[in-house]
């Protein structure tokens, strides 16, 4: 491991936040974390002092809360990380936009779609949308569509190669 | 001054934080339908006189919710709706879809695509920055160059078209492969292309690169500096031109890449004359991948085995890819079945063109368009 990342990651752990570390190859970034949304501001700081950039910020709409996603990376090295949490009981998130000035248009975006209040925001007004379709949230599913977070989470590498097996057989 | 008053009300919440009652400043929109905001982008611009105070992006007019219409449909039915985003450079927009579902589903990719879709993405790329410089020229008043960029643009255009089947829009490949292969005529044809390209470069610098009305409308106009991008994301030539040496091609490599001897070109001021040269550079370097790829271009099956019926495993999947405005991420998330659960694409030119409000704070208006140009913006593609 690249000893940025190595520092990277013991900065993370020393905020007390788990690191997982992931295959490259068959998942597209390199570790993962599941986050409360108490410690995103945290995350954010560090990430930014560690020199990592921001990818993207997005929603995804699962039982039994949205879950709002971050991908962070590197300008350096080969490094990415995924980040998940979910919104807390009155659907809000704490907003990083003051220290990644890059997460403003995309916490807009994703109040547009999702409806999520990102608290602390400057200026959450619809960016994508249209300001008269602000409680549209397009990309909230319907409720036969919707998912449990388990079921849309990686299976394990074994019972995935099993299962083929099944198939196959 | 109806108007005016008008907007100040409904665009309230835009005004800038400082000197919010002044009177001497006015409101000017620039677009959607101004020439240097291709596509359809608006800029509301706070002035005072012929000084920008606040320009602040009003996006959305070109909107199709692409990442809804992903969620509804099969995920191969999506396919040209890639490269409907950043119509300029589709064939990258192509590559990192299925390049994302081969990595989701664990589909090997016969050599010889890879170094098909290499190639046609790196002509992409030449016709990406042949538009770009013809167009930001353009917006500054200069009409000549364009003329002689389309020209080379159009030989490119010609040779991808018989192998793609159309001219902008391409939707050309394939899970595990590409839909068709490349001939001799191919070949022969984008070779010539390679030389007739190296000739022109003199041409171009004669007529941009040191020309000194060009030179002084860009030199240190829109400095981006390196810490200023890693706080908004800022990819490609962008990047590049603050003289940070970040390319997903180097830095996570994917398809054929590491097989090819390529640079990476980076600016040293991070101004929009950085930018300019970066890109031009970056044309030569992706003639050198293409001569390599030629040289090397393997045998065999143009298209793998693919099961006619692709069912994608649970989980989640993301794969980046250099387009010709910077990281194109497709992040993707399957509940099993045809249809994605979510796909959320990153596209470049929105963290590119995040950076406008602060970059140019306090710049003549002339200078925006400059700074603005620079950036190399896709307006269907913030919007998607």
């Amino acid at each position: 491991m690249h000893p940025a990342t190595e520092k990277l990651i013991s900065a993370l752990q020393d905020s007390s936040i788990q690191v997982e570390a992931c295959d490259y190859q068959e998942r597209g970034y390199h570790f993962e974390i599941n986050l409360k949304a108490d410690k995103l501001r945290s995350l954010a700081e560090c990430m930014l002092a560690q020199e990592m950039f921001l990818v993207f910020v997005g929603g995804l709409h699962v039982k039994p809360a949205i879950e709002i996603i971050y991908q962070f990376a590197s300008f350096e090295r080969a490094c990415r990380l995924f980040v998940r949490v979910p919104v807390d009981a009155d659907g809000a998130m704490p907003t990083i936009s003051d220290i990644y000035q890059g997460a403003n248009w995309h916490e807009r975006e994703t109040r547009d779609f999702y409806g999520v209040n990102f608290t602390g925001h400057p200026n959450l007004v619809p960016l994508i949308l249209a300001e008269e379709d602000i409680d549209l949230k397009p990309l909230l599913k319907k409720a036969e569509n919707l998912l449990e977070s388990a079921a849309v989470r990686r299976v394990k590498v074994e019972e995935h190669s099993e299962e083929e097996k099944a198939e196959q057989s | 001054m109806e108007n005016l008053a008008e907007n100040k009300v409904a665009y309230a919440d835009l005004e800038p934080a400082t000197d919010t009652h002044n009177d001497n400043h006015f409101y000017l929109n620039m677009g959607p339908q101004h020439p240097s905001t291709h596509g359809v982008l608006r800029v509301l611009l706070e002035m005072d006189g012929e000084y920008v105070v606040d320009p602040q992006p009003v996006l959305g007019y070109g909107h199709r919710m692409q990442e809804k219409m992903a969620e509804h449909k099969n995920w191969m039915a999506f396919m040209p709706n890639t490269g409907r985003m950043d119509y300029a450079a589709a064939l990258q927009y192509n590559h990192g879809y299925v390049a994302l579902f081969e990595r989701l589903c664990g589909i090997e990719v016969p050599s010889r695509a890879e170094y098909i879709r290499v190639i046609t993405s790196e002509l992409n790329r030449i016709v990406s920055h042949h538009l770009w410089i013809g167009a930001m020229l353009l917006d500054m008043g200069a009409f000549t160059p364009i003329l002689y960029t389309f020209d080379d643009r159009e030989q490119v255009l010609d040779i991808l078209e018989d192998v793609t089947g159309s001219r902008l829009t391409y939707c050309y490949f394939r899970v595990g492969g590409v839909c068709k292969d490349i001939d001799d005529k191919f070949v022969e044809k984008t070779r010539a292309f390679i030389k007739r390209q190296r000739e022109r470069f003199a041409i171009y610098n004669d007529l941009v690169t040191n020309n000194i009305i060009f030179i002084k409308r860009t030199e240190g106009v829109g400095v981006i500096s390196p810490d200023m991008a890693r706080r908004y994301g800022v990819t490609g030539p962008v990047l590049r031109g603050s003289g940070i040496a970040y390319d997903v091609r180097k830095n996570e490599p994917y398809s054929v890449y590491p097989n090819f001897d390529f640079e990476i070109p980076v600016g040293q001021n991070g101004d929009s004359y950085d930018r300019y040269n970066v890109r031009l550079l970056e044309i030569e370097q992706s003639l050198r991948i293409i001569e390599q790829a030629l040289d090397q271009l393997p045998d065999g099956p143009f298209l793998g085995k693919v099961p006619k019926k692709l069912k994608m495993p649970t989980g989640d999947c993301s794969f980046t890819v250099e387009a010709a405005r910077g990281e194109l991420t497709y992040y993707l998330v399957s509940g099993g079945g045809d249809i994605p659960y979510r796909l959320k694409i990153r596209v470049p030119s929105y963290s590119n063109l995040s950076v406008l409000s602060e970059l140019c704070q306090g710049m003549l208006l002339s200078d925006l368009v400059a700074a603005m140009g620079s950036l190399d913006l896709v307006i269907p593609e913030i919007d998607r």
